[in-house]
């Protein structure tokens, strides 16, 4: 029993020292091992253990040109196509927050191009300066654009050259859009010829490379790597560190096609993929200028926002001043305006207007904007019932004398005033054919006696005939006998306002056959009969006389039951 | 596209401008040869269906005055050696700048052309060294500038050597 546990103690010790000298060989004591075998064993716990070193290991083989971003290139590119062709949503959702800043930012970049190309084109398009530079484009037999490309840049790359270093093949090229085709094989190889003389003919001097051939304002500038040389045109002075720029080139050429450069055949096919480099060395810089505001940009804004301000201005003008006179034209007495409209500076019109009103030709001349050709009115004819126009009617039938006046009080007539008493005869009649007159008032209308002009005709037109024995009057005679007492009336106004004895025959007819004596008894009895008519109408006796004449002493025919009246002063006249 | 330098070289007025004048497309002047020692044309070929570009490099003929300079013949894809028929003297010359072409180019393809063989009369280049030339397993044609013989088939032929150099 003691011998089985010494032995159990003894092989413990034995493990402790297997243990012991195991870490020291490998330097990894038994869970550890365990752990790695574990490791190799799992792929699932494997690929989680390199998955976190895997990023860092590609990296450094980039950094140590094991491999080229280049090479990693197709992988990438076929992923994303693959991604692309599975789900483009999913792509579109990524770049989202990119495209948004991106398209704006082109946007707005190529807004300013625009705007900067609009300015020189503007500047230079028929400016001394363009008309100089084409003189000297066609002077110097070069293109216009090259000359403008020669004065506008400091300094521009126009042509970039891959040479094969030893054989002078041209291996790629690139030239800016606006330079013009060389003759790129033999440019190339008459450049290295013309190296190779130098470094020949000068090889006492210390060992070195052309790097650079002027020839007025044109450089070629030339970096050497090992198995090929870049050569440059530049007009101008490219800046100092343009030279690094050549360097870096050629340097990552040699890099990405270092095998091909070495074991270069004559197929200059793969060198298609120095593109980029060269491209990159195409650059160009504008000569400073102050920063000047575009002002012929500014200045054409300008005019057009003046342009556009004064037709605008115009406009509203134009329609201001239409519609004060429409409005003035629906206030004028004697218009009715329907419909109104305003087009192409013509003014088109509907509507009524009475003939009495103000002709439209004479509102539009106290309009200054209005031309009289630009109106076209169609109007009808209406009679209107504004007060102003129906005193202009009432006026113009009436044509009243001066002292008279005239007003329209709710389309009634109110005259006033005092008027010869023949121009109030038949006043009321005359009233009535007013259009639009619904009424009247004369009480204010005084009459004026003047002279016996018109009271003694107005006396003598009268005539009455009765029948025999009988003086009695009718209906008809009763309004006639009326206008007779009248105008008797306005005699003894007459009478008395100019102290005269003026005085009416009341003549009766008769004549001498059979019994004369009593033909005249009944003849003074009619006349007599008319006289006690007119007395009791009013008529004072002392203007009346009875008068009887025969019809054969007349030298007119006359009704012998007939009774006419003839004005006379002091005493009777014999007609 | 497939772009090649090749050179021409030669002794000194073997006709080697004259090869080229009318088949390619120049924009420099000939004065650069003299100044820089050579000028450069381009000419398009097509062999195989594959269209070529030839950069030419034509090199100052190697004279008393002027040495060519070995340095124009890097980078060439293949050369042209030429020769006057008129002249024995212009074999020498090739056969050095053979020597020295091949060292600079690698061993690049190249051909023999003996221009001139319209002036029959005054021919001074033997059979026999044409042959031991063909032996040493260069290719020799026999051109005429003049009279536009074989030239086109010279730019063909070497095309086709740089393209299947085996």
């Amino acid at each position: 029993m003691e011998k089985e546990t010494h032995q159990n103690i003894e092989s413990i010790i034995e493990a402790g020292k297997m243990n012991e000298l195991r870490k020291l060989l490998v330097g990894l004591n038994h869970e550890e091992l365990e752990r790695l075998q574990k490791l190799l064993n799992d792929p699932h716990e494997f690929s989680n253990e390199i998955s976190s070193l895997l990023p860092y290991a590609i990296r450094k083989m980039v950094e140590r040109g094991e491999i080229s971003v280049d090479s990693l290139l197709p992988f990438v590119e076929e992923s994303m196509h693959k991604s692309i062709q599975k789900n483009p949503q999913k792509l579109a959702d990524i770049l989202f927050p990119v495209m948004g800043p991106a398209i704006r930012k082109a946007v707005s970049e190529d807004l300013k191009r625009m705007i900067a190309s609009i300015n020189a084109s503007l500047e230079s398009g028929f400016s001394f300066r363009s008309l100089k530079w084409r003189l000297q484009a066609f002077t110097s037999r070069r293109s216009y654009a090259e000359i403008v490309m020669a004065n506008s840049y400091l300094y521009h790359i126009s042509n970039v050259f891959l040479i094969h270093k030893d054989s002078g093949i041209l291996l790629h090229e690139a030239s800016a859009p606006e330079s013009k085709a060389l003759e790129a094989d033999l440019i190339a190889s008459m450049l290295t010829a013309i190296r190779d003389f130098v470094q020949d003919s000068f090889s006492n001097a210390e060992k070195g490379t052309l790097d650079e051939i002027q020839f007025g304002s044109l450089k070629i500038q030339i970096e050497q790597g090992p198995y090929a040389v870049l050569a440059v045109v530049a007009e101008g002075q490219p800046p100092a560190d343009y030279r690094v720029t050549l360097m870096e080139t050629i340097e990552a050429i040699h890099f990405n096609l270092g095998l091909e450069l070495e074991k270069f055949d004559g197929d200059t096919e793969y060198f298609k993929l120095a593109d980029k480099f060269l491209q990159q060395c195409l650059i160009k810089q504008k000569k400073e200028k102050k920063q000047k505001a575009p002002y012929q940009l500014i200045f054409l804004l300008l005019l057009l926002i003046a342009g556009v301000g004064y037709f605008v201005l115009i406009n509203y003008e134009n329609k201001a001043n239409f519609k004060r006179f429409i409005t003035e034209l629906e206030a004028t007495p004697g218009y009715h305006i329907s419909s109104s409209r305003m087009s192409f500076n013509k003014i088109y019109l509907k509507g009524l207007v009475d003939p009495l009103a103000e002709p439209v030709e004479e509102i539009m001349k106290r309009f200054q904007k209005i031309e009289p050709g630009t109106l076209q009115a169609s109007f009808e004819g209406y009679l209107s019932t504004e007060p102003e126009i129906l005193q202009r009617r009432a006026g113009l039938l009436l044509s009243p004398p001066e002292g008279v006046e005239m007003k329209i009080e709710n389309n009634r007539l109110i005259i006033s005033g005092t008027a010869a008493a023949d121009w109030e005869q038949n006043l009321e009649l005359k009233i009535a054919a007013i259009a639009g007159i619904t009424g009247f008032d004369i009480s204010g209308l005084n009459k004026k006696i003047t002279d016996l002009q018109w009271i003694i005709p107005s006396i003598e037109r009268h005539r009455f005939l009765f029948d025999i024995n009988v003086v009695k009057l009718d209906s008809l005679q009763q309004i006639q006998f009326d206008s007779l007492v009248k105008a008797a009336v306005f005699l003894d106004a007459y009478n008395q306002l100019y102290s005269r004895n003026m005085a009416i025959y009341v003549r009766s007819y008769t004549n001498r056959n059979g019994n004369v004596a009593a033909n005249e008894r009944v003849a003074t009895a009619r006349a007599e009969g008319f006289i006690t008519l007119l007395e009791n109408a009013g008529v004072k006796k002392a203007l009346l006389k009875s008068q009887v004449l025969f019809a054969e002493d007349l030298r007119e025919t006359v009704s012998l039951r007939t009774v006419h009246f003839s004005v006379f002063d002091n005493k009777p006249i014999s007609r | 596209m497939i772009k090649k330098k090749i050179a021409m070289l030669g002794a000194f007025a073997v006709g080697k401008t004259s090869l080229v004048q009318q088949y390619v497309h120049s924009i420099f002047s000939d004065k650069y040869q003299t100044t820089i020692g050579v000028k450069i044309d381009q000419k398009q070929i097509t062999v195989a269906d594959q269209d070529i570009t030839l950069m030419l490099w034509d090199l100052y003929g190697d004279d008393d005055f002027m040495k060519m300079k070995p340095t124009y013949l890097i980078g060439a894809s293949g050369y042209i050696l030429v020769a006057d028929g008129t002249r024995s003297e212009t074999i020498e010359v090739a056969m050095q700048l053979q020597e020295m072409a091949a060292a600079t180019t690698n061993n690049a393809p190249f051909l023999l052309i003996i221009n001139k063989s319209d002036l029959s009369e005054t021919w001074e280049i033997a059979p026999e060294t044409i042959l031991r030339m063909q032996q040493k397993g260069w290719i020799v044609l026999l051109t005429s500038a003049k009279k536009n013989l074989m030239v086109e088939e010279a730019f063909q032929k070497l095309a086709s050597l740089m393209l299947n150099p085996y």
